[in-house]
């Protein structure tokens, strides 16, 4: 055969870097069940899919070409169920798939194709940090931040996955990314332990440091929590579902399928003073199983979440009297914020279901600079150019009404259930007249009547500051009509962009 | 068996204290209820365990952080 020598060599070299790193490594994580970089990409594209960049990169170091087989990431593109979209996946076997010259060129090459070609990026995760000696002095530190690598201005949606200890760089792009999934077990951190203890003297174990339990519930970094990679990659997969391939795109429609029917008005008690989960409310309100919560486990007293209506997808933003009776707080303004930033940047409707008693006041929310993260949220609501449908269920007051898109939407609606003011009536009674029910009851309920007299929906839409009162059961049909009416058809779904270059991490 | 405690994630007052000590309670089964923005706020047990002891009491002023109960699980 012609080039036979050629041939053979080509594929022992293909060979050598396709094994990756020490072949211990690979055997303890497959004992450990954790999959290697090739393994997952495998799972994430479809098959026969992939094209491989950089399989004959190595480290720029002539000494370590031998031991960096691919210089430490699998990079490339593929199809995600049917979509083309850009990959890199870290090789921790190599190297620690730590941060280095020839490590980053091939990320950002993906980066920028996928950029310039209008396709999602996927980051499967796991770094040691900056390699050293590598990045040692100054040419090494001066080179790691030569050019823009670090700013995501969500041309095309960045999907990451932590899948294991992953500091610095690996954790700089996971940061940046529109969706994180992090894996039980995984580390995102800045610095590693070693690191931390020699630089402030403090032996934190990598779960403080950087594990799930601080991402998904603290710090608000992490969108989905899973159990193993299968899972996180089964969220990837997911998350892009939801997301056109790139910003100058309407997102993509799914068949639609009914939801089981529920009577929204049996999952509300009457009562304002009583809590509910709101989140049967959404998924009644959304097709079958479509439902896909973002960082649940953070600010549980707002929802945001991904689903469809009728095949569309849309963005929900709830308050959840359940938690905090529904009164939101600074970290609830920092995820709403976020998600706004992300529906905006991919043209995803949003659709904002309101029920509190308004935003958390008292020492600690201002501590904790609730003023700012309010004109944050209302600065995104009013910048962002998606359709959104404000919809009260049962009260809305005070700023929060504004802020959960009362008057600044395309279309502002509610429940016949609706109570609005400034604040609750009850609270009203005892700040403008002084009047406590302990103290005059009968004086009490007639102001208490007095002061509820101008709250109801009715009083909204009298004026034409709500366009719609509906029946709770009328929800589903009354939102899948209205989107039907909001496709911006003039742009054929896309909007400005005018958050695309917000920060990625509020 | 590990001991945790649970804290208030909200300023108010102890409405009615709903759980009893030595109780199996399962996650979101609520412990206390808050008296907070004109709301009935439960606490919720933040996962299935055994309730070890009740550190407050109906009618108190409790804060943002407070430790409310030690629970077991």
């Amino acid at each position: 055969m012609p080039f036979d020598k050629e041939r053979a060599d080509f594929e022992a070299r293909a060979k050598r870097a396709k094994a990756m790193g020490s072949p211990t490594r690979l055997a303890e994580r497959k004992a450990a069940g954790i999959l290697n970089a090739r393994e997952r990409v495998e799972r994430l594209v479809d098959k026969d899919t992939f094209i491989e960049a950089g399989l004959f990169a190595t480290s720029i170091k002539p000494d370590v070409r031998e031991k960096s087989p691919g210089d430490g990431v699998v990079s490339g593109f593929g199809k995600i169920s049917g979509r083309m979209a850009g990959v890199n996946a870290a090789d921790f076997t190599t190297l620690g798939s730590s941060s280095a010259e020839v490590h980053g060129k091939k990320q950002y090459y993906v980066r920028e194709t996928c950029r310039k070609n209008g396709m999602p990026m996927v980051s499967l995760m796991e770094c040691a940090g900056g390699r050293i000696p590598d990045i040692m002095g100054a040419a090494g530190i001066g080179r790691a931040g030569e050019g823009a690598r670090y700013t995501h201005t969500r041309e095309t949606p960045w999907a990451s996955a932590v899948l294991g200890l992953t500091y610095g760089g690996g954790a700089f792009t996971c940061i940046n990314s529109d969706f994180v999934v992090m894996r039980k077990g995984a580390v995102l951190a800045v610095s590693s332990q070693m690191v931390t203890s020699v630089a402030i003297a403090e032996e934190a174990n990598p779960e403080d440091l950087g594990g799930w339990r601080l991402h998904s519930e603290q710090t608000g970094f992490v969108h989905a929590v899973v159990d193993s990679d299968e899972d996180a990659i089964a969220q990837l997969k997911a998350f892009l579902s939801y997301l056109p391939d790139n910003a100058n795109q309407a997102p993509p429609i799914a068949p639609a399928i009914e939801p089981v029917a529920v009577a929204l008005d049996t999952l509300v008690p009457e009562s304002r003073a009583k809590t509910y989960d709101v989140r049967p409310v959404i998924k009644a309100i959304l097709d079958k199983d479509t439902y896909f919560p973002l960082k649940e486990r953070f600010a549980k007293v707002a929802v945001t979440a991904l689903g469809r209506i009728n095949g569309r997808t849309v963005g929900i933003v709830a308050s959840n009297p359940m938690f905090k009776g529904g009164a939101l707080d600074p970290d609830a303004c920092d995820k709403i914020t976020s998600f706004i930033v992300l529906c905006d940047s991919f043209n995803i409707p949003l659709i904002f279901l309101a029920d509190t008693p308004g935003f958390l006041v008292g020492a600690e929310s201002e501590k904790k600079r609730l003023p700012g993260k309010i004109m944050n949220f209302m600065a995104a609501l009013e910048l962002s150019t998606v359709p959104k449908i404000a919809l009260v269920l049962r009260k809305s007051y005070g700023q929060a009404y504004l802020n959960m898109g009362g008057g600044r939407s395309d279309v502002t609606a509610s429940w016949f259930s609706g109570d609005i003011s400034f604040m609750d009536p009850a609270v009203a009674v005892n700040v403008v007249y002084a009047v406590k029910p302990g103290e005059d009851p009968a004086r009490y309920e007639q102001l208490l009547t007095q002061v509820s007299s101008g709250t109801t929906a009715y009083e909204l839409a009298a004026p034409f500051m709500a366009q719609m009162v509906i029946d709770p059961n009328d929800t589903r049909r009354f939102l899948s009509g209205m989107l039907d009416v909001l496709t911006r058809r003039m742009t054929n779904g896309v909007g400005t962009h005018r958050l695309a270059d917000w920060p990625p991490a509020f | 068996m590990s001991r945790s405690t649970v804290k208030t994630e909200i300023t108010g007052k102890v409405w009615k204290v709903t759980a009893t000590k030595g109780q199996r309670l399962a996650e979101d089964d609520p412990i206390v209820i808050l008296e907070s923005m004109k709301m009935e706020i439960p606490v919720p047990a933040p996962l299935d365990c055994t309730v070890v002891e009740i550190l407050v009491a109906e009618g108190d002023s409790v804060t943002e952080g407070d430790v409310i109960a030690h629970i077991e699980s």
